[in-house]
């Protein structure tokens, strides 16, 4: 496909349940997409190097940095961001671990950090905390030091498999 | 007491956990984008500014330079002078772009406006600067020399220059039996929270409405008011969701007076969210190096310091900057009787990025000299850690204890502390188990740092108490909490004080039409300073409730108690009415509403503890902090889940700031503009913690009776993690960080 300077590029994604069609220019990146395009500000912007892991979002059932995607890259493809873990109101166990473990401060590393986390327990639903802390090693936090995170990822994993 | 001292889960939690969390780049409202064109060099005249290309592109709206924005602004930022004497220091107020000259590698030279950050982007690249170089001084030590004078018109780089002396220096330098010589260093790092900074500036009719990533709106309000000549009832300022700032978003940046200038010149809303290499050039902390001599006597008593010391301001004397110049020395005798200091403090300019003031902002550095002083002392006079801090703490019978420079250390036991924390803390193992390893050829080393550190800073803060006619309680606060979750130790606050279920109250703060004054939160005082507020107008508020019931019980008002939701008439209690009636009530025919409003003055407090760092070094050179331990005196504990996610990320910052963190700069510019440059610790270094608070505390005059604790683990860490490091090399660092080159 040949797209010239000032074009754009008809894509159609589903995020959170929802089929979405635009035109967007093909530089625009992922999380922009979401961000501006879409009115999903949940997934945050950390950093310009895909160091921090902020912009976490899953791509077809696999966790990735968004701020690393091209919208087109996701053209057809299913992406559910922060806003789309809860349902019907009620909270996704991994947010409610967040809560009751002191798991965030600022909030601001929280929807990649969750993310995350949920892929994580997809892949290995009994990590232990050394699997933890390395499945999250792509995800920077400022404020909280880890451990309690660690912890709301170990109880969100025990509330998933009761 | 229901709800003080227990770890109460945070309020407000949900929109975070669901991405419903607002800051300052979600806020959705129609604004124009702004971008920076930046100095490639570090010291340039600039010759010409060439923006008809970055013009030509389609959805450019405007290219700024400073004679466009000249005419709007009527002052420069300035320095914080709540806290800091501008009659002290040698400073030009910042303009918000260059304007004949830069003077350091990414100085903001004109802003782009246009439709979207992509435009804006491609608008950057086309816009011609012809510089002509100079040479570049990035060394403090080069600096001094005034060879290469950054600010002409201040004639030197010097920008202060203050020798703080107190007790009897040559005294203490007669009697000594050794004069040890010391060369402490703390190295240039970025604060880096999460969240790059951020404005929104929309201007229509004359007012200003702006959205502001930051831990002071209400100063902003005055500063913006000031700096463009508009009443400030007409500059609101909203705090939204901030996330993190850890003392450098309490900052103005030329780039953020950049926007506001162009919104009002445009008569449109104009955007800016930093990228993270702008929020890296936005704030920059400590860098400052302490030499000097230490004179003691053989049995391990410290008699006297004096040296120099030299810190580094960056290109411009930030809002902040000045803090750390004056405050380093005060504190540097720490909780140790020591009879005489003298310290020449110096800050100079030099041609790399502002320096503004990070979590601790003072403390670390002056508890960094202080703590490797005592230290090598120890090494020197071959005593150990405990007994060499043993010797020369302050006793509990001497407090309160003014120190060499008049600051009265209000409260404390700091010898029970030294011996409880280490117990609690298991040193004695840790040490034995260390030694044990280090025969199985393991580098592994155990090191402890004690501090005392001053916060819950004044002059005042601001509480606000409404009960609705339906006994629901709004808590307008003066602090600005940005993760710390203080919102919620507020809460806990009032409901004790109120004695009512705590999902009656909603705290709010940060909107400056909403909340009539704050000074806000940093220097950790927000449990002490506006909790305190909050209680005291909550106090306020019952008495009139009281009066309230009084009315209805047609009893006097002395006849009048209180107790978990009823009031009730002491000489009979069955003559009673409920909270939720009086409320009803207070809104009532000729009655006012029921609130309470309160500016409440204070001053400093000074907690103390004691921490331990495990540190184990691998066959590269490479250090990992395995273990921290934290037992700290922080007068009363309102919520210790929330102090110790205090002290859990302020330790992960001391990692950082002790082994991995280093704003590396050559004449070139900055090289670390990234965080594929610039290594912030992730899970995988971050170290398992241990958190206790004194058993016995020792409370703040501030009525909740806090100290404060929210840099406390900074404060102290980064010598505790070196000291552990000396342990397990047998080397001596005296500077953070120490790189695995040094090690090896």
């Amino acid at each position: 496909m040949l797209v010239r300077p000032g074009e754009k590029v008809k894509i159609r994604v589903k995020v959170n349940g929802i089929w979405y069609e635009r035109d967007i220019e093909p530089r625009m990146l992922l999380v922009h997409f979401l961000r501006d395009e879409l009115g999903l500000t949940g997934t945050k912007i950390g950093c310009d190097t895909s160091t921090c892991g902020a912009c976490t979002v899953l791509m077809n059932g696999k966790s990735v940095k968004s701020c690393t995607i091209l919208a087109v890259q996701a053209d057809g493809a299913e992406i559910t961001t922060i806003e789309g873990l809860s349902s019907d109101g009620k909270l996704h166990p991994i947010q409610e671990a967040f809560k009751d473990n002191f798991a965030l401060q600022c909030g601001y590393c929280t929807p990649g950090m969750i993310m995350q986390s949920y892929y994580l327990l997809k892949e290995n639903p009994s990590p232990t905390e050394e699997e933890i802390r390395d499945g999250l090693h792509g995800n920077i936090c400022r404020c909280t030091g880890y451990q309690n995170i660690i912890k709301a990822v170990q109880d969100a994993a025990r509330r998933m498999r009761a | 007491m229901k709800y003080v001292g227990q770890p109460v889960k945070r309020l407000y939690d949900d929109k975070f956990v669901s991405g419903k969390s607002t800051y300052v780049d979600d806020i959705q409202i129609s604004a124009l984008y702004a971008g920076f064109v930046r100095s490639p060099y570090s010291h340039a005249r600039i010759k010409r500014i060439d923006v008809t290309d970055a013009l030509k592109l389609p959805g450019i709206v405007g290219v700024y330079t400073y004679k466009d924005l000249e005419p709007l602004i009527k002052d420069g930022i300035g320095i914080w002078n709540v806290y800091e004497d501008p009659r002290m220091w040698k400073f030009v107020p910042r303009k918000p772009l260059a304007d004949s000259k830069v003077r350091f590698a990414g100085e903001p030279v004109a802003i782009v406006i246009g439709v979207n950050k992509y435009v804006v982007r491609d608008a950057i690249d086309k816009v011609n600067v012809d510089y002509e170089k100079l040479p570049p001084v990035v060394k403090m030590e080069e600096a001094l020399e005034d060879k290469v004078i950054i600010h002409e018109e201040l004639k030197t780089n010097v920008a202060f220059d203050q020798t703080f002396t107190g007790g009897n220096v040559d005294e203490a330098f007669k009697q000594a039996d050794k004069i040890i010589p010391v060369e402490i260093t703390n190295n240039r790092l970025i604060p880096s929270p999460m969240e790059p900074r951020g404005i929104v500036s929309r201007y229509e009719g004359g007012t200003l409405t702006i959205w502001y990533s930051t831990q002071v709106p209400h100063l902003a309000k005055s500063e913006f008011a000031r700096i463009f000549g508009i009443p400030a009832s007409k500059v609101r300022v909203i705090m939204p969701d901030v996330g993190g700032a850890f003392g450098s978003k309490v900052n103005f940046l030329p780039e953020e007076i950049s926007v506001i200038a162009s919104s009002i010149k445009l008569g449109k809303a104009v955007r800016w969210t930093a990228t993270r290499s702008e929020e890296m050039l936005a704030s920059e902390a400590r860098h400052n190096t302490f030499k000097g001599e230490v004179a003691v006597k053989n049995d391990g008593t410290v008699l006297g310091i004096r040296g120099d010391l030299l810190v580094d301001l960056g290109a411009y004397l930030t809002l902040t900057a000045p803090l750390q110049p004056a405050i380093i020395p005060l504190m540097v005798p720490g909780p140790y009787k020591i009879k005489g200091v003298s310290i020449r403090s110096r800050a100079v300019y030099t041609t790399t990025p502002p320096i503004t003031m990070y979590r601790g902002a003072s403390r670390p550095e002056a508890t960094f000299i202080i703590e490797r002083i005592m230290s090598i002392v120890a090494d020197e006079l071959k005593l150990d850690d405990v007994t060499i801090r043993e010797k020369n703490l302050i006793r509990a019978n001497e407090m309160p204890y003014t120190n060499p420079f008049g600051l009265k250390y209000d409260s404390g036991d700091y010898l029970s502390l030294l011996k409880d924390g280490l117990q609690k803390l298991q040193y004695y193992e840790l040490k034995k188990w260390a030694e044990e390893e280090r025969k199985k050829g393991r580098k592994v080393g155990v090191g402890m740092a004690y501090y005392l550190e001053i916060s819950g800073f004044g002059p005042w803060e601001f509480g606000e108490i409404r009960v609705d006619e339906n006994g629901d309680v709004l808590v307008i606060s003066g602090g600005t909490p940005h993760g710390q979750g203080t919102e919620t130790a507020i809460a806990q606050v009032v409901a004790d004080t109120l004695q009512i279920d705590i999902n009656r109250i909603k705290v709010i703060w940060g909107d400056t039409e909403t909340v009539a004054a704050s000074m806000g939160t940093y220097g950790s005082r927000t449990a002490a300073a506006a909790a305190s507020a909050a209680m005291v107008a909550s106090k306020e508020v019952l008495e009139k409730m009281k009066r309230i019931a009084a009315r209805l019980l047609n009893a006097d008002v002395e006849e009048i108690e209180y107790e978990n939701g009823e009031f009730y008439n002491k000489k009979d209690k069955s003559k009673k009415v409920s909270w939720d009636d009086v409320a009803r009530n207070g809104y009532y025919g000729k009655e006012l509403g029921i609130s309470a409003q309160i500016i409440l003055p204070g001053d400093v407090t000074f907690p103390y503890g004691v921490h331990v760092a495990v540190v184990e070094v691998n066959d590269y050179g490479i250090p990992k902090v395995l273990t921290y331990k934290a037992y700290d005196d922080i007068g009363n504990v309102i919520n210790p889940a929330l102090a110790e996610g205090q002290i859990h990320g302020g330790a992960t910052q001391a990692v950082g700031q002790a082994l991995y963190e280093e704003a590396i700069i050559n004449e070139d510019g900055q090289l670390t503009v990234t965080y594929a440059d610039y290594f912030i610790p992730t899970a995988v270094e971050a170290p398992k913690f241990e958190s206790y608070f004194a058993e016995k505390p020792h409370t703040s005059a501030w009525p909740t009776g806090a100290k404060g604790v929210g840099e406390a683990a900074l404060i102290v860490g980064p010598a505790a993690i070196i000291r552990a490091l000396e342990d397990a090399t047998g080397k001596r660092f005296t500077k953070t960080p120490v790189k695995p080159e040094e090690i090896l």
